[in-house]
């Protein structure tokens, strides 16, 4: 990787929240921005604790238009 | 069912799956074991849907879902949240039976977050994929349009208490 294609890919990383860097002198520190991967693994944890909890009622549903369809006798 | 969350009241339950694809996209999946025009039924009539797609233990009520699902037809759904009402809506732009939805969804303040639902079918089950693609990545981080918006940050407090870690802001 280039030192061009370095930093981009930095820059990106850093403006998601994800990394955090220092510049000392020549020197460009990069740290893991621990905080930033947290709170996003939160985010998707919650949302996808609100797709299981609907999932789980769609399950109910559809065993319902299973049995339904079973006393119906389709063909 | 007030059963908790780590029983395992329903042996089959199938994982869900969510995946930031991008900046702008989030997807879930899921599998049902049903057929897909079973599944695709509950997707699109309204008196199925509105008996999943709140749980029940988000303390939210429907009060109307309305759902006229043909293209270019509208869908809205109105929630109370303790003293407030909550309106969700948008218009179908696709609707393929028993296999793909495409809906937008209009609430939110910076543009439309677009809904594809694909109902696959293998060997009796159906794999659904809900790909929602957010008009921005402020739109996606801020969680301020799509599935459901201000009820997630109103559900944050409760979520907390039911997952293991707790957290503060």
């Amino acid at each position: 990787m280039t030192l061009t294609g370095m930093k981009k890919h930095v820059g990106v990383l850093e403006q998601a929240g994800l990394v955090s860097t220092e510049k000392v002198g020549r020197v460009r520190t990069c740290k893991l921005g621990l905080r930033g991967l947290e709170e996003e693994a939160a985010w998707i944890e919650r949302y996808r604790q609100l797709w299981a909890a609907r999932f789980d009622e769609l399950d109910i549903v559809v065993e319902e238009l299973k049995r339904k369809e079973k006393a119906n006798g389709r063909k | 069912m007030d059963v908790s969350r780590e029983s395992e009241a329903t042996p089959t339950k199938n994982r869900t799956g969510v995946e930031r694809k991008s900046e702008r996209e989030l997807v879930v999946t899921r599998t049902v074991n049903a057929p897909a025009r079973l599944v695709f039924e509950a997707w699109t009539k309204a008196e199925l849907l509105r008996r999943w797609w709140v749980p029940k233990s988000y303390g939210l009520t429907l009060l109307s879902c309305e759902m006229d699902v043909r293209v270019g037809g509208q869908y809205r759904l109105v929630f109370r949240h303790e003293d407030s009402t909550m309106e969700f809506f948008g218009t179908y732009l696709e609707v393929t039976p028993h296999s793909r939805l495409v809906w937008t969804n209009e609430e939110g303040d910076d543009g439309k977050t677009v809904t594809t639902v694909t109902f696959d079918e293998t060997a009796g089950k159906t794999l659904l994929v809900v790909h929602d693609l957010y008009p921005s990545k402020e739109a996606l981080d801020s969680g301020s349009t799509g599935a459901m918006p201000e009820a997630l940050d109103q559900l944050d407090e409760l979520l907390a208490s039911l997952g293991s870690n707790t957290e503060t802001k």
